[in-house]
Parts: C-alpha cells; structure tokens; sequence
C-alpha cells in the first residue's frame, strides 16, 4: 500500500496551469467551426449540414449555430472556402444567440461577456473564498461526455486546484452540468434535481446535444437541449466539448454565481445594487 | 443483398434437417430462408448446434420487390443474425407490409434474445407467439418499482436514473435485506434517442456521423463497423493504409477504454493514487488521438471507402509514445495487481458461470472473463485484423477481478497490434479511401470489436442513400446478464461488478 506513494510521487507535476496559463490545442484539433465568408449563399449550402446548423441569419447572411454543429465538417469539405475548423478549446457561451457564428453586430448579444464590465478570467479564477461544489446529470448523451466531465478531476486538469468539487447529492450543489439533449423519461428527473438545488444556482449545458439536441433533435425522443426544460446559464457546445472547454464554462458560471450571490447578500441588506469589490 | 448459390463454401458445420438451403450474402454471410412458421424452429437447431444469438431485425426491401439492386433480389423479412463457426447466419423469414409477423417466440427460450424481440413488438413489427413480457422497454417511469422478492424485510433500492457520480443514466432496482444482494433488475432505455431511424436519407459520407454518436465512448468501433457494412453492402475494399489506420485508432479507443476501467476500479476501493495514475495513463492516450486526428475519441476519421486523413504526428513519436505508456503501465498494473486491498474487492465478485454466460450469448470481456473465447476480431476478421493476428484474452474465473485481468492483458495485446500496425503504415501506400460506387443500393452485415464487445451493423443503402439500419450493441446483449452477476455478493460490491461489465447505456439505448 506504502509503495504507492513514490509511485504517485514520481511522475511530478502534470497538472496544467490553466487558467493562469493558457492550454494550447494540437495542431488540427477541431475545437469548433468558424465562418470565413459570411456573404449569402445558395440554400444547397444549408442542406449539407446533418444537423441543421447552417441557415441564414436575420440578415440573410450566411450563419453557422454552433450549439448545434457536432464537428462532422461536412460544410469544411464542401465549402472551404466558407467554413474551416479553428484550433480552439475556449467554445462557452452564456447566452444561447452568442453561439451563432459569426457573432451579430447588436451589442446585446455580442460576444459571452455579460453586460456589465467583467474582472479578467485570471482574477476570477483565483482561490475562491466558497468553493463550488458540482452535481452531473445525464440526460441522453452518447457517453462522451460522461468521460470529458470525469477527466475535470483527473491529475492534468485537477479542478479541485480552483475550489471545485465533485457532489453527489443536489442539495449540497451549486452548479448543475447536464449532458445530452433530455429524453422523455429524463425530463422529471432533471426537474426534480434542478428544484432540489439551493440557490444561487447555475445550469451548464455540455455538449451539443445539451445545447441543442445534436442528431437527435428530429427524432421527437429528446426535447431539443436543455433550454427547453429549464433555464441554461452556460452553453457549451462541443462533440464532446474536451475539458478545457468544460472548465471555461464552469469558470463562466461561478462569474455568474458570485454575481447572484451578492445580489443576494445586497437584497438582504436593503440595498438595491451589491457592494463593489464584492 | 447477394443472393447466389454457394459455391466452395463449406456448409457441413450446419445441422442436418435445417429445411432451408443456405445462399451467400455478402462475403462471410450465410443466408437462411425460411418461413415465419419454421423461424423459430431453424433458430433452435442452431442454437442447438452451438450458434450465439447476435440479434434480431426487419429488413426494409426495395421499394419494389422485383426491383434488381446491386446484389439481386431484395426482400422484407424479419431476421434472426446468428454467428457460428466463423460465419455470419442470417435466418431470414419474410413478413408482410401492413401487418407484425406472427412466428414462435425466441425470447420464449433464448433469455439472449428478450430485448431485441420486445423491441420489434413495440415498434409494431413482430407478434410472436408465446411471448410474455413484464413491462415496456420504451419509456420507462423511473418511479415505478416492480419487486420480484418477497419477504417482510426485503425492500427495493431503485438506484438510477440519475447517478451518484458522473455516470450515463440507466437504472437498477435493486432488492436487498440490508446486506445480500438478492435481485437486482437493469433498466436500460432512459435515454433511447431514436438515432437507427437517423440514418435514413443519408448519405454514407455524413451517416458515418451518426455511428459515431451511438456509443460516444466507442466511435471508432461502430464506425467501423458501419464503413464496413456498406463497404461490403457495395462491394469496395477500403485501401490497406487506411486498414492500418482504423485498426490503430480502434486499438487506442480500446486501450483508452481499459484504463478507464481500471481506473474506475481503483477509485471504488479506494485507491485514489491507483486510479490518478491510470487516469494519467487515460488522458496520455486521449491526447495522443486528439494530436493523430484532431478528435480526442477518434471522430471523424473513419469513412464508407476508408479513412478521412492520415496521422498528424509521425510513426517515430508514435511508437516512442507506446513505449513509454507501456512502461508506466506496466509498473502501475504490477503494482495493482500486488494491492491486497484491490484484489480482496475484486475476487469472488459478481461471478458468471461459463454456461449462463453461453446461455446469454455475452460478447466482450464479460464473456472472454468466464472462459468464452469470443473476438469478433477472431471470430471473422476484418479489415487489417486479417494481416495481424490477434490473441484472444481468456481468464477462467468468470468474477470481477477476471475480467479486469481480460482488460489489462488486453492492453498489452492492444499496444502489440498498434505497434505491428504501425510497422505496416510506415512502408506504407498513400491511397486512404476508395470511392464508392454512384447512386448504388445492396445490404449487408458489418462487424467489429468495440471495446465492450462485438458490434453488428446492418445496413440497407437504396440508390446511394442509407435506408433502413439495424445496430446490435454488445451493451445490450450484456445489460441483460448483468443482473445475474449477483450471487452471493452485498451491496457494497455492486460499483466493482457494474465498473468490470464496462458497458455504455447510451450503445445499448441508441
């Protein structure tokens, strides 16, 4: 049993540094699709995509809704010149239109930053003075992503480094990852656990499936992504999203949860707005 | 499908008395007509001689039945897939447009073929005679307990859908004392997503995305297995370099798909240091996937024809990298395998008898772990598997910790063939994919060795488009052994059984 701990000793640290240090894609990793030329295009060039992904925007500009591209790259080879796959793991959102690529000029929906001025993700991402504790279900996912949340906690990513814990029960949870794009059966479940969570409470949606249904959206079984049931906080969209993109997104929600817990705190005191520096 | 009259094929391992001349498919296939009254009795006599039940489906046949496809006439029937002695048997009776086919019940006396029949009656298409089943399968209430025990102080834990831990939803009731494990009853089915029905209307190019996402943990095995059945179907033969790149990204699946397990066992005993280093050993492998193809569960690289890509790194850091994960695992599973407090937990658990894992017609590690030398990279060998031999991993004990050992000897075999394929493709030729014939149509099975167990495709392509396809997960034939697992073990062993299954509820729901 003993000799287990020069073994655990012996390999040093693996453990990346991020989000202090970025992490870098391999080359040719297919983190998402990006749209080169946005100009309007034939309809034949929407009907390659399996998932429905590509149409036009209000506009009638070409759009891509990555919540809903599971990475085939069928519109890479069909149309190089339009779409290419970027080397990217960073693919959260908070709102569902940011997913729509190219992002729209109004400023409501730009980009995934809240309205308000933000601290950098660095600063954020310090020690939490309340850790955050994690709760997963699963609610028709294809299993992969089952395995890219679990890594979270392997020696490489180790996201208990940055206060985040892994909870089995929904009272103890502040966070709520939920992967797949909820099968009938799966509905009431996912009800029930969202309503046992204490607030404040946030919902990640991983994975395409979760953000929109993926495959299987047409198929009447799944309800379409989770923002059909319940209120999304973080989309994350990816097939499967790898675990730097999920601990993007969870860094996107404890923003949202410190948010909300001060705007707690301040209703509490009287006070219409939270304390700065809070 | 291919419908000729055979020739040198030899047909003597058949039974006697079958009542039904055996007619070539495509290559490795056999084909039994017969008709719904004398379905079952043709499966009893194969099961009789041996054969292992893979599943059963309906076939769609061409829009008109005296249309000519690509390999002769095209029926609808119901289809009973059966493998023996190497072959592929397909029992095939047909069944009428508007109407379920009446035949004897399978699922009457082969427990392997329950699920399949239950879900052809529910989606309307069969009505055999003689079966009884106690609840649906499609849509299941999570609340509602059926309890098989009886007894004043016997109460029933239903343990799922949603899981302690991230884990795919499915659901066990388990019915205990207290301590003894006396029944437990798996409920597959929560997250069945309708993806067989997705195929249609595809083309093979974009519907090998759709095989992929069946088991997200097991891409490239039921890719593979669904390039080849429509390879197969149309007759093409992927180039050898692409041959040697699937079966290295299906080596790699399934070494990532061990070490997961192993690590999945360390951390229910508690082994937080075990389970960190087969994690690292894991995430090591991811990498590695991501950097040859730019997915880390090897998508997007397997296509109907061959493959999409070579690799992004080179045979020299390739093999450097296997080296050295073959080093660090081999320490780290010597030093497993001497833990006293691992292996305790392991041995005498979850025990499955030689015979009812025969019985049940269980593939995989399940069933090389009680003596069942089954591989379907063995059995029918497929792509580059026909080049390189492979050794089939057998243990005897038929427990938990048997099957763990199946998996860790695996790993080392599977490092083995990923180092001979590797030697290939460096002489290698470039083509990576042969073209598929236009506008083509033709059935045929497809197969290959996912890291649960085989997996079986059918599918029926009409004018160059997917028509009608059938997936025969080694989940779900081995879900349902899973609750037989339990003799005499107490709850506290029931994660170290689910875990040494290593099955995917997702492969299994589809």
């Amino acid at each position: 049993m003993l000799a287990w701990i020069p073994r655990g000793l012996r390999m040093g640290r693996v453990t990346t540094r991020y989000p202090q240090a970025p992490e870098h894609p391999p080359p040719g990793f297919r983190g998402q699709v990006r749209v080169l030329d946005s100009s309007p295009a034939p309809a034949e060039l929407a009907a390659i995509c399996p998932t429905g992904a590509i149409g036009a925007g209000s506009d009638r500009r070409l759009a891509l809704d990555r919540g809903r591209c599971i990475l085939c790259g069928a519109c890479v080879r069909a149309a190089p010149e339009r779409f290419a796959f970027e080397e990217r793991f960073e693919t959260a959102a908070r709102e569902r239109r940011a997913l729509i690529e190219p992002a729209q000029r109004a400023p409501a929906a730009a980009a995934s930053a809240p309205a308000r001025a933000r601290p950098p993700l660095g600063q954020r991402a310090r020690p939490l003075r309340r850790s955050i504790h994690v709760r997963h279900i699963d609610c028709g996912s294809d299993g992969a992503e089952e395995w890219e949340i679990q890594a979270l906690w392997n020696p490489y990513y180790d996201i208990q480094r940055l206060g985040f814990f892994l909870t089995n029960s929904p009272r103890h949870a502040d966070v709520l990852i939920v992967t797949g794009g909820v099968t009938e059966p799966l509905r009431a479940p996912l009800e029930r656990t969202w309503a046992l969570m204490g607030e404040p409470k946030a919902l990640i949606a991983a994975g395409t499936d979760a953000c929109s249904g993926g495959l299987a959206a047409q198929s009447g079984l799944v309800a379409g992504g989770v923002d059909r049931v319940l209120p999304v906080d973080v989309y994350v969209p990816g097939s499967p999203p790898p675990p730097v993109a999920l601990l993007d997104g969870l860094l996107k929600a404890v923003g949202l949860l410190r948010e909300r817990s001060a705007m707690r705190a301040a209703r509490a005191l009287g006070r219409s707005r939270p304390r700065r520096g809070r | 499908m291919t419908l000729s009259s055979l020739r040198n094929v030899p047909t003597s391992f058949l039974p006697k008395h079958l009542g039904a001349e055996p007619l070539a498919g495509a290559p490795g296939e056999l084909w039994l007509r017969v008709t719904p009254l004398s379905f079952e009795r043709t499966c009893h006599l194969l099961s009789r001689a041996g054969a292992r039940f893979i599943t059963l489906l309906a076939t769609d046949g061409g829009r008109d039945e005296r249309e000519p496809t690509a390999h002769g006439k095209h029926e609808r029937g119901l289809v009973a897939a059966l493998a023996l002695r190497g072959h592929l048997l397909a029992v095939h009776a047909p069944r009428p447009a508007a109407e379920p086919v009446r035949y004897g019940s399978l699922g009457a006396w082969w427990p392997a073929a329950r699920w399949a029949e239950q879900e052809l009656v529910e989606r309307g298409l069969a009505a055999p005679v003689g079966y009884a089943a106690s609840r649906p399968l499609a849509r299941p209430d999570a609340s509602r307990l059926e309890r098989r025990v009886e007894g004043l102080d016997v109460f029933a834990i239903p343990y799922g859908p949603v899981r302690s831990g991230i884990f795919e939803a499915i659901q066990f009731q388990i019915e205990t004392g207290g301590e003894n494990v006396l029944a437990v009853t798996t409920r597959p089915y929560f997250k069945h997503r309708g993806l067989e029905r997705r195929f249609a209307g595809l083309d093979p190019d974009r519907a090998v995305h759709v095989a992929e996402r069946i088991a997200g943990t097991a891409s490239v095995a039921y890719a593979c297995a669904f390039a080849q059945a429509v390879e197969r179907a149309l007759g093409v033969e992927p180039p050898p370099a692409a041959q040697r790149w699937r079966a290295l990204h299906a080596e790699l699946e399934r070494l990532a798909s061990h070490l997961d397990v192993i690590a999945k066992e360390a951390e229910t005993a508690a082994l937080y240091v075990a389970q960190a280093r087969f994690q690292i050993l894991k995430e090591q492998v991811m990498r590695l996937r991501a950097e040859l193809c730019g997915s880390r569960f090897g998508r997007g690289l397997v296509v109907p024809g061959g493959v999409r890509a070579a690799g992004g790194i080179g045979p020299e850091p390739l093999l450097r990298a296997l080296d050295l994960l073959e080093a660090e695992f081999e320490r780290d599973s010597r030093r497993l395998l001497a833990t006293a407090s691992m292996t305790d937990r392991l041995l005498g658990a979850g025990r499955l008898d030689r015979e009812l894992v025969e019985r049940h017609c269980a593939v995989g590690p399940v069933a090389r772990g009680s003596g069942l030398s089954i591989d379907a990279r063995h059995e029918r060998p497929y792509g580059e598997y026909r080049r390189v031999g492979v050794r089939v991993i057998c243990e005897r004990a038929g427990d938990a910790m048997a099957r763990v050992n199946v998996r860790l000897r695996e790993i080392r075999e599977s490092l083995r063939i990923a180092r001979a394929t590797l030697d290939r493709l460096r002489r290698g030729e470039a083509a990576l994919c042969a073209p598929l014939p236009d506008r083509a149509s033709g059935a045929a099975f497809g197969w290959a060795e996912a890291p649960a167990g085989e997996v079986v495709v059918w599918a029926e392509l009409r004018e160059g488009v997917l028509a009608n396809v059938h997936i025969a997960s080694p989940s779900l034939r081995n879900w349902a052994l899973f609750e037989h697992a339990f003799g005499d073990d107490v709850l506290t062993d029931f994660a170290f059984i689910e875990h040494s299954f290593g099955l995917t509820p997702a492969g299994a729901d589809r």
